[in-house]
């Protein structure tokens, strides 16, 4: 009685369908982990309050389009600068205290500040599910069998446009080649006169503006809550291993192979197995290829 | 003269109808009070604690309970660990006598299992974990249902109600069933599965469940039951997942006859209705009463509760009874009547008030009746259930029809755009 096993023209479009649905849930994935792997990768900090930035975006959304009607689309300009502003603010307040501490105390601190944000958006906004309906998240575009929701293929679409400008940015200008060379080794980047602390600052700033404008975008998809985030970030750990820390165009290949093995795990074996086999994939990567898929071998442990 | 004794007159008028509202209570009784405040649970956790404290109120303004004021010791209980530990907080610092709480089947366990050691009463509202009155516990009580009887009474709307509307037997029905994996989704639904099976011979096509808080799209699993082309999807949501399933079905045009959905949360929640408009239009959810529920259709004393229930939770929050203040209110409102029976919280002679508490269904808030069985579990059939129906952004009492103004839309299902 297994659908999957039969093969009629239903059966074709369904492959079609899943195979758009990969595409636009890995545009969402890859969204969600690029500033999760830049500051990873760069900073070696595993940023535990990853999602709850993203519950900040998706409030954002939320509130300007509740309060003013403001699509989710024209905030993404405000919210850009806003989370580079909040992730700059958040740096020099807690994270560079521990910057240079060892990776427990990193890891509490980014936890302690996960379990703060959530409980301030609680308190402040309460536990309530809430919906941001703009009008392009009820149109539906149909080609052939498939069906595209167009608030999802934008979210698609600006993901690349955001792993492609943040991946040219780190290869060919000069800031980018100083967070490298920070990345690879802090002291001798410090030794050749690279101000390590303004690197940290500006990465964790423009990490926590990617997962903002990501919090922006899929507002209308999920729903806000204060713990929305947790929704996506244990994921996310999932995409950046498997892509390679701090490699942007892993995270986006990561994203749509998380994707790819969620949508086709829940349609063939059923739903409840999608995490059974994206987790086993984490782990062979980690066993296989510690470095990640496409990560250069040896370079986790750079700079550590 | 006369002039003159027209303000004695109001003064003496004043004291008196202030005399008959607030009727002298001696000393206060403190009741613990355990629900999730903050964390991933608070957000039905306070709407229970809005519903307990709307009751507290109606019952100090209605001379307490066993002639003293009902006043709360407040716990948050985020999670099964901390549940316990603020059981046990409430117990030996606080010192309470009766506990009671705290919505969530997952923190119910936890907190009763410490009460129960403690030979302390646990009074439980809400939460529906089937296991809750099987552990021998002496001192457990809980006023709702457990899930098994929400699939009792799902089955029993699509075998009754459903069935002859569409002109199928019910052995001819085809019926999917999807489900979030919590101790509550995973009860009700294998209660329904069951009966749906065993009593009415329903044919069973798929049976799936998922973590409601890591599900992130719902397009391979609307695929599948597409292709098993059901009549019904029998789908306990819990929040976004609900969202999402319906909106995706929409965009696959999955068509079905009807979704039948059970309790306060997913479906069931004013969310879903906020999230979808009228695209939400035809969802069946097992509920407390809504809009369209006859006053009428109970006993007299249950119409005057009722109604006052009503209106003290309209002066609050503005808008009828949500799910979860139907749920700790009303409960909250049945220790009353069992504490002044009892006189006392004493285990012993506490239970036996209980045991010999029989109220007949239409005697209470939401039309519940009352009679516990040995285990401290109140009656299916006494604590009666309501599908309600999203119509036009509201969720209406359409079943039973007895009890109810409303009547049940769009059924079988039309397509996604003839539903208005």
């Amino acid at each position: 009685m297994d659908p999957a096993r039969r093969l009629g023209p239903a059966q074709i479009d369904a492959v079609a369908q899943l195979g758009v649905s990969t595409v636009l849930l890995g545009g969402i994935y890859a969204l969600i982990a690029v500033g999760l792997t830049l500051i990873f990768g760069i900073m070696r900090v595993v940023n535990f309050a990853h999602g709850e930035f993203l519950m900040l975006g998706m409030y954002l959304a939320f509130w300007s389009f509740t309060l003013w009607g403001v699509d989710p689309y024209f905030i993404l300009f405000v919210a850009i600068p806003l989370f580079f502003m909040v992730g700059l603010v958040t740096y020099v307040l807690v994270m560079k205290g521990v910057i240079t501490a060892s990776h427990n105390v990193q890891i509490f601190t980014t936890f302690g500040l996960s379990i703060l944000l959530q409980n301030v958006a609680l308190v402040s906004w309460s536990g309530d599910f809430r919906f941001v309906r703009p009008w392009h998240l009820s149109v539906a575009l149909r080609v052939g069998g498939t069906t595209f929701n167009l608030s999802q293929v934008v979210a698609f679409v600006i993901s690349v446009v955001l792993t492609v400008a943040l991946f040219a940015f780190m290869k060919f200008t000069h800031t980018g080649r100083v967070m490298r060379a920070t990345a690879q080794d802090r002291d001798a980047a410090t030794l050749m006169g690279i101000d390590t602390d303004r690197v940290y600052r500006l990465t964790f700033a423009i990490g926590i503006a990617a997962v903002g404008a990501a919090g922006v975008l899929v507002a209308p998809l999920y729903s806000v809550y204060p713990t929305a985030g947790l929704q996506f970030v244990l994921l996310s750990y999932v995409v950046v291993v498997l892509g390679g820390l701090g490699d942007m165009a892993g995270a986006l290949i990561g994203s749509l192979i998380v994707a790819a093995v969620e949508v086709a795990g829940s349609y063939v074996f059923g739903i409840a197995w999608k995490e059974i086999f994206y987790f086993l994939l984490f782990i062979l990567v980690l066993v296989f290829r510690p470095a990640g898929l496409f990560g250069q071998r040896g370079s986790e442990t750079l700079g550590a | 003269m006369r002039h003159r004794a027209i303000p004695f007159v109001a003064l003496i008028v004043a004291l008196l109808a202030s005399g008959t509202h607030a009727q002298s209570l001696s000393g206060e009784y403190k009741l613990g009070v355990l629900e999730p405040l903050t964390g991933p649970l608070a957000f039905e956790g306070k709407r229970h604690l809005e519903g307990l404290e709307i009751v507290r109120d109606m019952i100090n303004e209605r001379g307490g309970v066993m002639g003293k004021k009902l006043t709360f010791a407040l716990a948050d209980a985020t999670d099964p660990t901390v549940a316990a530990s603020e059981a046990n907080r409430l117990i030996t610092r606080e010192g309470v006598k009766i506990i009671i709480g705290t919505f969530s089947s997952r923190l119910c366990g936890a907190a009763s299992e410490v009460a129960a050691r403690h030979n302390v009463i646990y009074w439980e509202t809400s939460c529906v974990d089937p296991r809750f009155n099987k552990r021998g516990l002496k001192t457990v009580y809980r006023t709702e249902i457990d899930a098994t009887g929400f699939g009792w009474y799902n089955v029993e709307f699509i075998a009754k109600h459903l069935a002859p509307r569409f002109n199928l037997k019910p052995n001819q029905i085809k019926i999917a069933f999807l489900s979030e994996d919590s101790s509550y989704g995973q009860g009700v639904t294998e209660s329904a599965r069951l009966r749906a099976k065993q009593e009415f011979g329903m044919q069973e096509l798929a049976a799936e469940y998922y973590n409601w808080t890591t599900i992130n799209d719902m397009t391979p699993i609307v695929l599948k039951l597409k292709q098993l082309n059901p009549d019904i999807v029998h789908h306990i949501g819990f929040g976004n997942d609900a969202v999402l399933f319906w909106r995706q079905s929409k965009e696959q045009n999955f068509l079905f006859k009807a979704l039948v959905h059970a309790g306060a949360t997913g479906y069931g929640g004013s969310d879903f209705g906020k999230a979808l408009g009228n695209d939400a239009n035809g969802v069946f959810a097992l509920l407390e009463p809504g809009p369209g529920f006859r006053l009428e259709a109970l006993k007299p004393e249950g119409q005057k509760i009722e109604r006052e229930f009503r209106e003290a939770v309209q002066k609050r929050t503005g808008s009828y009874p949500l799910g979860g203040h139907q749920l700790a209110g009303p409960g909250l409102w049945i220790l009353k009547l069992v504490l002044d029976r009892a006189g006392t919280d004493d285990p012993d002679k506490f239970n036996a008030a209980v045991m010999s508490l029989d109220l007949p269904v239409g005697s209470s808030m939401n039309g519940w009746g009352v009679k516990f069985s040995e285990t401290g579990q109140n009656a299916n059939e006494r604590v009666q259930h309501y599908m309600l129906q999203w119509q036009n952004s509201q969720l209406v009492t359409v079943w039973p029809e007895e009890f109810t103004t409303a009547r049940a839309k769009w059924i079988p299902l039309g397509a996604w755009d003839q539903r208005k």
